[in-house]
């Protein structure tokens, strides 16, 4: 098979009305001939194109529709953006070079490592050939958490560095729970309540539909792998309980463990997002339990290397989350749920350290060959993996956010996504953006005026009989909206007022609107019934 | 998001809002149809491909009606989906406003 032929162009300079026929003659002599071909456009040295020389590129385009500008400075760019042409074709923005030579590294994963750059950002950098989709599947799903209510960092830049490409995080004053563990034992328990805190946050979402990628696939692959190491029909027992956990809508971070929960100016955030998935809670504590324990039961001073912390700090850190998780101090029933996952671990382990040795053959033999006697004595007695997870995914979430007009897409996006099983037609849908738009302005424009204040949204739906009902909380002005008289709808356009419609549409499209006033917050609830 | 298309002809115009006419875009299309005004007598507004509107877009609409109308000229409103109708029903638009 050929391949497809690309040809490269390069433009400098400027392009304006008085050498864009030029510019086209020039660029029309160099694709003479070339019928099918792809162009790239090399832009790097393009300083300023006008709306002539824009009207060139769409020419241009129209007889080689594969058309891509790449390498385009920010300013330039910003016409693109401005006029729409980001939309119709391929602009690559050139990106800014960060050197990475002499920074502190404080954090090393499978596919990169992150870099201090400065006192308040990070680099991630990535090794994979594909960066660029792997950067852009992380903003993605960190765009995500972050609506549905995850406290995490986004990455507000992309940035190359050397051959590929990093993605740059701004987190002031960041310090991750692995260094405060390491360096300030005193604050043990503060960190595990923490935590355990942000883990059951992180659980309680329910993940919409389609959103994530289903952590149960990975685990089951991984089982698959190594049924042929295991005796008696122990493999087949092991993907079977694998296969019967329940597909919950929990979300999942997938790599939750202490250096990838940071402490940046006083909040606690969630970063590295990149493994984020939807199922049951036990991958997540699977993953958890080999981060601090599994990965070092053959060799302790891994998770020291790993984490900054020695075995019995990792041990114990361990154990006290799981039991905070579980809510409960029995030690039976904690062993019970431990037990579980171990299996799980046990599995997960074995499957990566045969597909990744270490170059030391025997130790690794070794280390396998603990995982697997562990694996198989639990196997005699464990026979389910399921549990009774402490975060139904069921419960609402919350969206907290400042209360400003600006905000009302995250609020749009938030109560979208959480109403997106119920599957509304095209007017229910209007109907309660129309009410959430309402309110969330209201509180917007008055409940702090002139200062600013937050504003907690809640949604809560029902299946049988199917509703939803919103809450919105502030801590503002005391008012009852809902005291507001109704417009006369009976005068003529000269005679009525402009405003108050708001209220009076939210109360005719909900089936309920009620206020009260309580503990300082003023609370207003909007019901709907479908 | 909202793209407003213009077409102004023998002292009469045509606006066309696409999108969402709501608290974060009415200011674009108020300017639009404040520019609009002086030297038409006729307004016509096309809402054929309006997908959404709240209280912000309506004010914008009953605040061009009182402006034209005091400028001696005249508005009407065409092609109003069931959605959108059903919102000038609630508040009494259908009566105050022209729709064809």
């Amino acid at each position: 098979m050929e391949n497809k032929k690309t040809i490269e162009i390069k433009l400098s300079g400027r392009i304006d009305s008085g050498n864009s026929a030029q510019k086209e003659e020039e660029i029309l002599s160099l694709l003479a001939g070339q019928e099918g071909a792809a162009v790239r456009i090399d832009a790097s040295e393009l300083d300023y194109i006008s709306s002539a020389g824009l009207r060139v590129l769409l020419r241009v385009r129209k007889a080689f529709p594969e058309l891509s500008i790449e390498d385009v400075s920010s300013e330039v760019y910003e016409i693109f953006e401005m006029t729409g042409f980001t939309e119709m074709m391929a602009v690559k923005k050139a990106y800014r070079v960060v050197s990475v030579e002499g920074c502190e590294v404080i954090g090393e994963g499978f596919n990169g490592k992150v870099y201090r750059i400065d006192r308040d950002n990070v680099v991630k950098t990535y090794k994979n050939a594909d960066a660029l989709a792997e950067i852009q599947h992380e903003r993605e799903v960190a765009r995500l958490a972050l609506v549905l209510g995850v406290p995490t960092a986004i990455s507000y830049d992309v940035v190359r560095v050397g051959d590929s490409y990093g993605s740059v995080f701004e987190l002031l004053n960041a310090t991750s729970f692995a260094r405060i563990l390491a360096k300030e034992p005193e604050r043990f328990d503060w960190c595990v309540d923490e935590y355990v805190k942000l883990l059951k946050k992180i659980h309680s979402i329910s993940v919409p539909e389609g959103k994530l990628p289903a952590i149960k696939q990975k685990n089951v692959g991984a089982v698959k792998n190594i049924i042929g190491l295991l005796p008696d029909g122990l493999g087949e027992k092991l993907l079977a309980m694998v296969e019967a956990i329940p597909d919950t809508d929990n979300m999942i971070h997938g790599d939750y463990h202490s250096k990838n929960v940071v402490l940046a100016d006083g909040e606690v955030l969630l970063i590295d997002m990149d493994t984020l998935s939807v199922g049951h809670p036990i991958f997540e504590l699977v993953s958890m339990y080999n981060a601090y324990v599994g990965y070092s039961e053959y060799d302790p001073s891994i998770v020291l290397a790993f984490q900054g912390f020695d075995a019995d700090v990792a041990r114990r850190f361990w154990h006290d989350s799981l039991a905070a998780y579980l809510g409960t101090k029995d030690e039976k029933k904690i062993n019970e749920i431990e037990e579980k996952v171990r299996c799980l671990a046990y599995g997960r382990l074995i499957d990566w350290r045969t597909r990744h040795q270490s170059g030391d053959a025997e130790a690794d033999k070794a280390t396998i060959d603990l995982w697997k006697s562990r694996l198989i004595k639990l196997l005699g007695h464990v026979d389910s993996l399921d549990f009774e997870t402490c975060c139904s995914a069921e419960e609402s979430s919350d969206l907290e956010l400042e209360a400003a007009p600006e905000n009302l897409q995250k609020v749009l996006d938030f109560v979208g996504s959480r109403m997106a099983a119920l599957d509304l037609s095209t007017k229910l849908r209007m109907q309660m953006d129309l009410a959430v738009e309402e309110i969330f302005i209201n509180i917007a424009n008055y409940a702090y005026h002139p200062g600013r204040g937050n504003a907690v949204v809640r949604v809560e739906t029902t299946e049988d009989p199917v509703t939803v009902t919103i809450t919105f909380i502030d801590r503002g002005i005391p008012y009852d909206p809902l005291k507001k008289q109704d417009p006369d709808l009976t005068l003529s356009a000269e005679e009525r007022g402009i405003g108050g419609l708001g209220i009076f549409l939210t109360k005719k499209v909900m089936d309920d609107v009620s206020y009260e006033y309580r503990d300082g917050q003023n609370i207003l609830k909007l019901k709907k019934n479908f | 998001m909202l793209k407003i298309d213009k077409t102004i002809e023998n002292g009469k115009a045509v606006i066309a809002p696409e999108g969402r006419l709501d608290t974060v875009t009415s200011p674009d299309m108020e300017n639009a149809i404040k520019e609009t005004i002086p030297g038409i007598s006729e307004l016509t507004l096309d809402l054929a491909n309006l997908e959404y509107i709240s209280s912000a877009g309506l004010r914008v609409l009953l605040s061009a009606q009182k402006a034209i109308g005091g400028a001696g000229g005249s508005m009407k409103i065409r092609n109003v989906n069931d959605t959108i109708m059903e919102i000038f029903d609630i508040t009494g638009f259908s009566d105050i406003l022209t729709i064809e």
